[in-house]
């Protein structure tokens, strides 16, 4: 709906007042509001891709100087195969990083990040306001730790002497020992991720979970329905755009999270996901880093690979229905 | 005629201020040192060296004076340290002095920072006579000296006599035990069955640990089984499948038999620590700096005290008459290819003598530089472990002063990890690694077989 552009009748011989017009009041609109906003996504995602795309094609390393544009980082990574359905064949480290990266992402995402996110939500809103709140703010206290802290708890936690609290746990209970680090260390880092990650999708959909109106509640109590059937027939479909954008996030968060694998198990091979190879290769001290080409071709891919994730399950999702304009203008 | 005094006044005043500095001429050099509580000297004898040079300007009359501007850098460890420094280098902001890490010497001189010191140390032979010889080997590049030796140090195996003792070893077999081990007939693998006993006689929790990440130590226990993992002639990295098979089939024998905890190398170096010094593992592979926290956990109070509780013995041999090997790794000077290197090399030599080392060896537990050094009171009183340390240099290895070391450290280490957590079988580890080699160093690497 258009308005017109000048409301103020001028009188006659009166000088003429600055005139804005609609459109250059827009442009002024769009530089304030969104002008920090795309410079923050230039400086901070354009260029650094593009500073991405152009050193994985060169042989930069140790002392940051480029020599000349070259593909062997990508050699190294994959290696020509005629028998192979594409062409190449992925080498060792890179096919075990690829592989440990999926296990990791679709585990932590489906487990933690959505399932146990949503149960957070359905059982903290079910309960009173108050006890609902302290449980909430509990699970937030993983988010609130300084990682370095938040690592270190899990590292006591999962000590394999005695001193750690989970084989102390154990050992009241009558049961041995165990050392995840060494017998299940995917299981430790998709843990350890997913206390964090359920946080963040807990507060996603119990906000999303309080914004569905009372009455359909009492409509549904009215004729009848059980909690299961509440959360079936309402509650679940009202979450549905809220678990799509959870799921496209959180798997771009998890593809490129290395911090608290890190900070967890090492350089360890069990749990060299691509971002820590990408990471080792680069900058980790004293682990053969300085390999900055290298690691920036491994970035480039999964840059590719989190564009791809992100446009299927952008796909999957129907997400472009969520952003498309209302059909009723509401003023 | 007052505009004349004016001017003239203010020429006086201009030129009184432009001409003081031409006077003195001072030269800055710069000092890169990474902050390291364990050894505050290594830049500190240098400032020292630089206030006695000026002192000897100020006899001579000489209004020369240098000074020396320290840029001590925050990084973690020698490698991140090293890296900052290359790329300070390549911004144009190259130090006349660093003190560094010897491996990383490969990298300095290729990326053109590192001096060629041969000249210097041959105008300046007095100045280096008495140092020990095997230690010029850790700052040689392809036949040249481009380094100092700061410090040294002498890594090897420490062995706890009284879990031997409760496990029902003799006296006669711990003192014997560095005379078996250098005549090669304790082997590795003696090592290994020595752990496990301790282990299964309920003396010990732990056989023996080794450090948990991507480190030198590594260097001496492959070498014991015959790696020599540097070809001098073609000044490229070298590895051996069968070598690099034997090695990491020895490390299956360890957690095999119960010596070596299997998740050795995701433990914290806390824990690793404290399994030695708590008196939880019989053995334990790693440097001679150790002993000052070793004296601290047992409560030990003197030489006779801390031998009685401990042993050192070299690596063994892999096979029965083979060779011991034990490691050192020098941390260096490195003077920068910059106009005011000979001013910087000479620094370096003032620091490199006997009293100033000597006050950073004894007060970090580093064996010296020089031999005379032991004979110093200093040493005499406060470094008796460190004059028992100075002759296990002749068995030492050296890192190889090559650029891509670390890179080869660390994807030897990844096999470590593999068949330690039991992933992988030796061979496959072996095959793993070659191809890893062989994909991220190219031509930097020989395989041998």
């Amino acid at each position: 709906m258009s308005r017109p552009t000048n409301l103020i009748t001028r009188g006659a011989g009166a000088p003429p007042p600055p005139v804005m017009t609609q459109a250059s009041r827009q442009t002024t609109n769009a530089l304030v509001f969104l002008g920090p906003a795309c410079v923050f996504l230039l400086c901070l995602l354009v260029i650094p891709i593009f500073v991405d795309l152009v050193v994985a094609f060169t042989d930069m390393s140790q002392t940051v100087r480029i020599d000349g544009f070259t593909t062997k980082q990508f050699e190294k990574l994959a290696k020509p195969s005629p028998e192979a359905l594409l062409g190449f064949e992925l080498r060792g480290s890179f096919y075990r990083a690829l592989s440990l990266s999926a296990v990791y992402v679709v585990c932590t995402l489906a487990i933690f990040n959505i399932s146990f996110a949503l149960i957070l939500a359905l059982t903290t809103t079910a309960l009173p306001d108050w006890l609902g709140g302290l449980y909430r703010a509990i699970w937030l206290l993983p988010r609130m730790s300084p990682s370095v802290v938040y690592g270190l708890l899990w590292l006591w936690t999962i000590d394999p002497t005695g001193r750690g609290l989970l084989n102390q746990v154990l050992a009241v209970a009558g049961l041995d020992p165990v050392n995840p680090k060494l017998d299940a260390p995917l299981t430790v880092i998709v843990v350890a991720n997913g206390f964090i990650g359920a946080s963040i999708g807990m507060l996603i959909l119990t906000s999303a979970i309080r914004s569905i109106p009372q009455h359909l509640f009492y409509a549904a109590r009215a004729d009848g329905a059980g909690s299961l059937s509440i959360v079936r027939h309402i509650v679940l479909p009202a979450l549905r755009w809220p678990l799509s954008y959870i799921t496209v996030f959180q798997s771009l968060a998890l593809l490129v999270s290395f911090e608290y694998i890190f900070l967890i198990m090492g350089p360890a091979r069990q749990t060299m996901t691509m971002a820590m190879l990408a990471y080792t290769k680069t900058l980790a001290p004293g682990i053969g880093s300085g390999q900055y080409a290298y690691g920036a071709a491994i970035t480039l891919i999964l840059i590719v690979i989190g564009m791809a994730v992100a446009l299927i399950l952008w796909r999957l999702s129907n997400m472009k229905r969520l952003l498309t304009r209302p059909r009723i203008e509401v003023q | 005629m007052k505009f004349n005094l004016f001017l003239a006044a203010t020429a006086l005043a201009f030129g009184a201020i432009t001409t003081t500095p031409v006077l003195a001429e001072e030269v800055t050099l710069k000092l890169w040192s990474r902050a390291d509580r364990s050894g505050p000297l290594r830049a500190g004898n240098i400032v020292t060296a630089a206030d006695q040079l000026n002192r000897a300007f100020a006899a001579a009359g000489s209004d020369t004076r240098v000074k020396i501007d320290l840029i001590e850098t925050n990084a973690k460890g020698f490698d991140a340290d090293a890296l900052d420094l290359l790329k300070a280098h390549s911004v144009g902001d190259t130090p006349d002095i660093a003190v560094a890490a010897h491996e990383w010497i490969g990298s300095f001189v290729e990326a053109g920072f590192a001096a060629n010191l041969e000249p210097h140390i041959a105008a300046n032979a007095a100045m280096y006579a008495d140092i020990i010889p095997q230690l010029w080997t850790s700052v040689m590049y392809k036949g040249d000296r481009y380094g100092i030796p700061q410090d040294s140090e002498v890594r090897m195996f420490f062995v706890n006599n009284d879990i031997l003792r409760k496990a029902g070893k003799s006296e006669d077999f711990i003192a014997g035990l560095p005379a078996a081990v250098e005549a090669g007939e304790f082997t590795m693998y003696d090592w290994c069955d020595l752990g496990a006993e301790a282990v299964n006689s309920g003396a010990a929790k732990i056989g023996w640990v080794h450090r948990p990440n991507v480190g030198p130590d590594f260097q001496m226990a492959m070498a014991a089984f015959g790696i020599d993992i540097y070809n001098d002639d073609a000044a490229k990295l070298q590895i051996t499948k069968s070598g690099l098979t034997e090695y990491y089939g020895w490390l299956k024998y360890c957690v095999g038999n119960g010596s070596l905890p299997a998740d050795m190398t995701s433990y914290s170096w806390d824990s690793t620590h404290a399994a030695f010094r708590g008196g939880d593992a019989m053995g334990k592979f790693h440097g001679i700096w150790n002993v000052g926290a070793q004296l601290e956990a047992f409560g030990l109070t003197g030489e006779d005290d801390y031998f009685h509780k401990l042993t050192w013995i070299h690596a063994p041999a892999g096979i029965k008459g083979g060779a011991p090997k034990n490691l050192s790794h020098p941390v260096v000077y490195v003077v920068g290819d910059t106009p005011n290197k000979d001013l910087a090399a000479l620094l370096v030599a003032m620091a490199s003598q006997h009293v100033p080392n000597t006050a950073h060896a004894v007060g970090t537990n580093h064996t010296p530089i020089n031999y005379g050094q032991t004979a110093m009171p200093e040493f005499q009183d406060g470094g008796w472990a460190l004059i028992k340390g100075t002759p296990m240099l002749k068995y030492a290895e050296f890192m190889p002063n090559h650029a891509k070391i670390g890179q080869y450290n660390a994807i030897t280490y990844t096999g470590v990890q593999a068949v330690e957590t039991g992933e992988m079988t030796p061979e496959d580890a072996a095959e793993m690694v070659i191809e890893e080699l062989e994909v991220e160093l190219g031509d930097d690497v020989i395989i041998l077989d």
